[in-house]
């Protein structure tokens, strides 16, 4: 395909579609997603879709010999008849895993420094649809909180919540944490800055960490928001409405500034450690891959 | 206009606008600038943070005094302010302008005329007549309206003589027709002038007078004279008073023919001393080319000293046939030539044949009266040139038979035999007197001693041109001396003996004039006013009254004596007058004179001329404006923070070190010739493509890195040859990309190419397009090589053989890619003897070096590499295309063998004969 007859056919699926094609980019390089199940006993659900590794499961997944430490019990005797050596039957693992997704997308997020940077709601929606699809692919089911878009397996959920994240309506200066029709048991993403109200977060995780979901929060960072690199009379602008803070000499406001970052942050981390939920930092400024891999990590742990 | 602290306003009500200024003041201190916005969504984080230090809200006074500033310069400056403006001064009447316009004034010529148009501008304004008058060129006084005066003062110029009383005479009678009375401007030039106090009584009869001066010295430069070897510079001023020094400029051709500073010397007028005086010694060679001397820096014929050849000593050649013999001193030829010319001149004794070849400007043949045929020869040709031929007779003269039947070259007339001799103890008569000189004779005018006689003497053949010749006889009528003009110059014959042998005339003074008016002496002195009695003398070039040279058009002659003596005027204008072949310097100034200051009666007003002059100042102020808003803009943006001082500094530095890092870029290649033959270096030729350059340079460090390893070739950097500067004998080899807008290369650039392909170099041109101009069709790259190496010395060239040396030079090869595989490459054709060896694969080739490698392949990217000696570009697809340049690697490891080795690869092939002969 030529590339102008590629771009043609981009342009044909629209945002919606570039983005996705986007995600996959970026997912493609990582090995797919193994959520692990953490309460077996509570959220497993078994799907039919294994997880192409030995386990508990109907199907059959292969024959291997017999090696030290298999009980006896576990030979296959009919495969184990037609040679010399001793099989033992393995079936597949099938345990499927829900995934809540939240991304920021308020307006707080829509900020970029530099017109070489990204907004933040840009890269936090790209990490997110990449876990999502890293997440599907490993056959978990995957929605988003709040119940508009619920739990589904399959490349179709990717394409409605590539659908969702392309549209830019929420006008909310800083958007609450969605903590609406959480399964109980499952995992959880909350993609934002957690530069609003700290009380809305505190009620979201502890409804969450009260339905036994676990769960990953990365604060999305512009650098200037980490740097705070400015000096001279000068007025901010918050989002949306105006917040607005005038200085006469912003350099004096860093260190105090830099403080109060780090203030919230401690409140984050102490939160998530409360609840139990991994705290984690990306910067707009920092490659997406890393971002996503630390994500990915961040899931997998066995906590 | 209205003058407020010796500044003139043109609109001074705008200034009222200066009150203005307080109010400003007060707005502009309430309206802080405007703070810088920032989307800053972490706001939340910022809320309820105070500032620590109270800064003030209002404007930082000093930006309010630069904003105050540059509104009162705008309200000053619109408001038309003049320094020194122009005063208005009463009279009424007409006014008459005199100006001595002597050579005195001409260095403050253009202060007077200024101040003439002020004078002029002002009387137009009172409706006053105006005339104007020069004393050194008086003309009937006509009452004019200002403007016509305008209009003709350019053309007002100085001469370059003082007002002579004829002159102060024929004024006074221009006044005396004029009736009415005129109030009256005197523009004097501040040296005394004969019949001064007699015009001013005239003049104040009329009316009132006023008399400008510059108040400045006149300075002078008397004629330079030389004396015991050294040139003699004398400058006078009008007036003592504190020291002075000024320089005075040698001037005149250099080798080339230009004009220029030969040589300088300072001259100090003392204390109160009106007269200075340096002395210049000055090798021969250069005084000779000296054609006047001048004060620097200032423009007056009088200080002006043009010379003449009596700074010049002539070379002449003296050669006599007699041996010399030291116990007859007297007697010997040359005694009385030697002892009339040696003060002035320089002289030269040898072989004719020796003398010849520096060029004399006269030669003197004492009693020679035959020459060698080839001396002959060569003696008419430098007569025809331009030389004087000085013949005297003698015995061996009248002996011979020189110039018996026919004239000779060499001789003005034919002679008898035996010449006479005349009142000598075995004749009858008395020795001849000289008779008086004819007019148009040389030496007419010169004074004949009564003791000058002659007794013996050559006598001329009577011929129809002998009288056309004579140019002095005795009295009866007989020649005494000859001439006859040969090309350019002239050949005299004295038909006596140079000694006092034949006649007493080398024993008078007259001899020694006549040889000055021969021009064979120069006279140390000015000669006196006698000595030209009877010598009428043309003007070649004159002085302006600047001091200028211009061509003499069409003045009349002007008579010897009134040269030395007349002072100079419009009928004998300083400058460089010529009769005959000899010149005269007539300067301003002559010895003994004296510049005297003018004197005025004590009843008449002298003023100096103003020193300032109007200047309005609405420009500057206005430009100040400009300045102070530009300025008050980069403050503005400073104090709301959207500069950076910090950053600013940067810029500027960063400025300051690009500026500075410019030169030293262009200077980062240039190597010494030490360096650059130390090492072998691999060079290329700079295209003037940045990009092509780069690659170039990475392909030949590549190239380098190869040889380094593979071989033991271990070459220094690779250097980027221009052509236009570099020297090229240092590379022996040089890759030359060829681009489709190169440059040509200059005239000396093709020169050294060729000369260096002469010498042994290589040229590899790449053309760089193999790709693309595989099938014979032609690309710009191609085109423009084929422009460039139009003017090289090429031989003829042939697509590589398959046994050229360059297949085997170290690696085996028969494909030479680059980038570029298969392109076909041109080498210097194998002679067309060369014949298939016996038994051997190769050809007998010839032997050397092929100058130039031809191809399109595009080697430098192969070969290029970077700092971590990674190829910079893709050669072909995976395997095939490392291996392709692998191969390119190895033919440009065959190029620098082919290069460094010469043909020895080429030797190999008649190893096995070697061996066979040598019976192995």
């Amino acid at each position: 395909m030529s590339p102008s007859a590629t771009s043609r056919a981009q342009a044909a699926r629209g945002p919606a579609g570039q983005l996705r094609t986007r995600a996959e980019e970026a997912a493609s390089v990582l090995p797919p997603l193994l959520v692990q199940a953490q309460q077996l006993a509570g959220a497993v659900l078994l799907g039919e879709h294994g997880r192409r590794r030995s386990g508990v499961g109907d199907d059959f997944w292969q024959y291997r010999p017999a090696a030290q430490g298999d009980s006896r019990r576990m030979i296959d005797h009919r495969r184990s008849a037609r040679g010399d050596l001793q099989y033992v039957r393995e079936r597949e693992w099938q345990i499927a895993q829900t995934v809540h997704l939240w991304v920021d997308q308020g307006q707080s997020m829509r900020f970029s420094s530099d017109r070489n940077l990204p907004q933040k709601v840009t890269r936090a929606r790209l990490m997110g649809l990449a876990m999502a699809v890293l997440m599907v692919r490993g056959g978990e089911r995957v929605g988003l909180t709040g119940g508009r878009l619920p739990p589904r397996r399959g490349n179709m959920q990717i394409l409605r919540m590539a659908e969702h994240f392309t549209s830019d309506e929420d006008m909310t200066p800083y958007a609450p944490p969605e903590h609406r029709a959480l399964i109980p048991h499952a995992r959880a993403l909350f993609l934002s800055d957690f530069l609003g109200p700290f009380e809305e977060l505190e009620v979201a995780l502890s409804k969450a960490a009260d339905r036994g979901l676990r769960g990953v929060l990365m604060q999305v960072l512009d650098p200037t928001e980490e740097a705070f690199p400015f000096a001279g009379r000068t007025r901010f602008e918050g989002p949306g409405d105006g917040t607005i803070h005038e200085t006469l000499k912003a350099s004096a406001l860093r260190d105090r500034y830099l403080d109060r970052l780090a203030e919230r942050r401690d409140a984050l981390e102490r939160l998530c450690r409360a609840a139990g939920w991994t705290f984690g930092i990306h910067h707009t400024g920092d490659s997406a891959q890393a971002g996503l891999l630390w994500l990915y990590h961040a899931l997998e742990r066995r906590t | 206009m209205t003058m407020i602290a010796g500044i003139g306003f043109a609109s001074p009500w705008l200034l009222l606008g200066l009150i203005v200024l307080p109010i400003l003041w007060l707005l502009l201190r309430a309206i802080p600038p405007a703070p810088k916005r920032q989307p800053f969504p972490a706001v939340s984080l910022l809320l309820g943070l105070k500032d620590d230090e109270s800064l003030s809200d209002r404007t930082p006074w000093w930006l309010l005094l630069l904003r105050m500033l540059a509104v009162a310069a705008a309200i000053i400056g619109l408001s038309g302010p003049v320094l020194n403006p122009a005063q208005q001064e009463g009279g009424a009447g007409p006014l008459l302008i005199v100006m001595d316009a002597s050579w005195a004034g001409a260095p403050a010529w253009e202060l007077t005329r200024t101040h003439i148009e002020a004078e002029l501008t002002e009387a137009g304004r009172a409706g006053r007549p105006v005339a104007l008058l020069r004393l050194t060129a008086p003309e009937p006084l006509q009452f004019l309206a200002a403007g016509q005066w305008a209009r003709q003062l350019p053309g007002l110029l100085p001469q370059p003589w003082v007002a002579a009383p004829e002159q102060v005479a024929s004024a006074s009678e221009m006044i005396a027709a004029v009736e009415g009375g005129f109030d009256t401007l005197w523009l004097s030039d501040g040296i005394a002038m004969a019949g001064r106090a007699e015009l001013v009584a005239t003049l104040a009869e009329r009316g009132e007078i006023e008399v400008y001066e510059t108040g400045a010295p006149v300075i002078g430069l008397l004629p330079a004279t030389y004396e015991d070897g050294a040139i003699a510079l004398s400058a006078l001023r009008s007036s003592g008073g504190l020291a002075q020094e000024v320089t005075v400029q040698a001037v005149g051709p250099d080798p080339s023919g230009t004009e220029r500073a030969l040589a300088s010397a300072g001259l100090r007028f003392d204390t109160n001393a009106t007269r200075a005086e340096v002395q210049l010694a000055l090798p021969m060679e250069l005084r000779a080319r000296i054609s006047r001397f001048e004060v620097l820096d200032l423009r007056s014929a009088g200080a002006v000293s043009l010379t003449d050849d009596r700074l010049r000593r002539r070379e002449v050649a003296l050669i006599s046939a007699a041996s010399s013999d030291e116990g007859l001193a007297l007697l010997s030829p040359l005694h009385y030539l030697r002892q009339a010319l040696e003060p002035t001149a320089e002289l030269l004794e040898g072989a004719l044949s020796d003398l010849l070849p520096a060029n004399p400007d006269v030669v003197v043949l004492a009693d020679v009266a035959r020459l060698a045929p080839d001396q002959e020869a060569a003696l008419v040709d430098w007569v025809e040139e331009g030389g004087l031929l000085l013949r005297f007779a003698g015995a061996r003269l009248a002996a011979s038979d020189t110039a018996r039947d026919a004239e000779e070259p060499l001789m003005p007339v034919r002679l008898r035999i035996g010449g006479r001799s005349i009142g000598g103890a075995m004749s009858w008569g008395e020795p001849k007197a000289l008779a008086p000189f004819a007019e148009g004779s040389p030496f007419f005018g010169l004074d004949i001693p009564a003791e000058v006689t002659v007794s013996s003497q050559v006598m001329a053949q009577p011929d129809p041109e002998l009288a056309a010749r004579v140019i002095a006889e005795l009295n009866d009528g007989t020649p005494l001396v000859t001439r006859k003009a040969l090309g350019q110059g002239q050949v005299i014959l004295f038909h006596v003996t140079a000694n006092a042998e034949w006649s007493t005339l080398p024993l008078s003074g007259l001899f020694v004039e006549m040889l000055e008016r021969l021009a064979v002496s120069s006279a140390g002195k000015p000669p006196s006013a006698d000595a030209l009695e009877g010598t009428t003398w043309t003007a070649t070039e004159v002085l302006d009254g600047f001091g200028r040279l211009r061509d003499a058009d069409a003045l009349a002659g002007v008579p010897g004596p009134d040269l030395i003596a007349a002072p100079a005027g419009p009928a004998l204008q300083p400058g460089l007058y010529t009769s005959g072949s000899r010149a005269y310097a007539r300067n301003v100034l002559r010895e003994g004179e004296e510049i005297a200051p003018a004197v005025w009666p004590n009843w008449v007003p002298v003023m100096r001329f103003e020193g300032a002059e109007e200047r309005p100042l609405g420009g500057i102020l206005l430009s100040l404006t400009l300045v102070l808003m530009a300025l008050d803009v980069a403050a503005a943006l400073l104090v709301s923070g959207l500069w950076s001082p910090a950053r600013v500094a940067g810029l500027v530095l960063a400025g300051g070190l690009a500026l500075s890092a410019l030169p030293e870029g262009t200077q980062a290649q240039e190597l010494s010739p030490v360096e650059l033959t130390s090492e072998l270096t691999l060079a290329y030729v700079r295209t003037g493509d940045a990009e092509v350059d780069r690659t170039a340079q990475a392909g030949l460090q590549g190239l380098s890195n190869v040889l380094a390893l593979r071989t033991s070739v271990e070459p220094a950097p690779p250097y980027g040859v221009d052509l236009e500067r570099d020297e090229l004998a240092f590379f022996p080899f040089l890759y030359w990309p060829v681009t489709g807008n190169q440059p040509m290369p200059s005239s000396e650039a093709y020169g050294r190419l060729n000369a260096y392909l002469r010498t042994g170099g290589m040229i590899l041109f790449d053309t760089r397009d193999a790709d693309l101009a595989l099938t014979g069709a032609t690309s710009p790259a191609a085109r423009r090589l084929q422009q460039l190496a139009l003017p090289l010395d090429i031989p003829p060239l042939e697509p590589m053989p398959p046994d050229h040396v360059l297949t085997r030079a170290f690696y085996l090869l028969q494909d030479f890619p680059g980038r570029h595989p298969r392109g076909e490459i041109w080498v210097e054709a194998a002679p067309p003897d060369a014949e298939q060896v016996e038994g051997l694969p190769f050809r007998n080739l010839n032997d050397g070096v092929t100058p130039v490698v031809i191809g399109g392949n595009d080697w430098a990217a192969a070969w290029a590499v970077d700092a971590e000696n990674v190829p910079l570009y893709p050669v072909g697809r995976g395997f095939s295309g490392e291996r392709q340049r692998e191969l390119s690697r190895r033919f440009g490891i065959n190029l620098l063998m082919h290069v460094l080795t010469g043909n020895y690869k080429s030797d190999q092939v008649h190893v096995p004969a070697l061996l066979d002969r040598l019976g192995q």
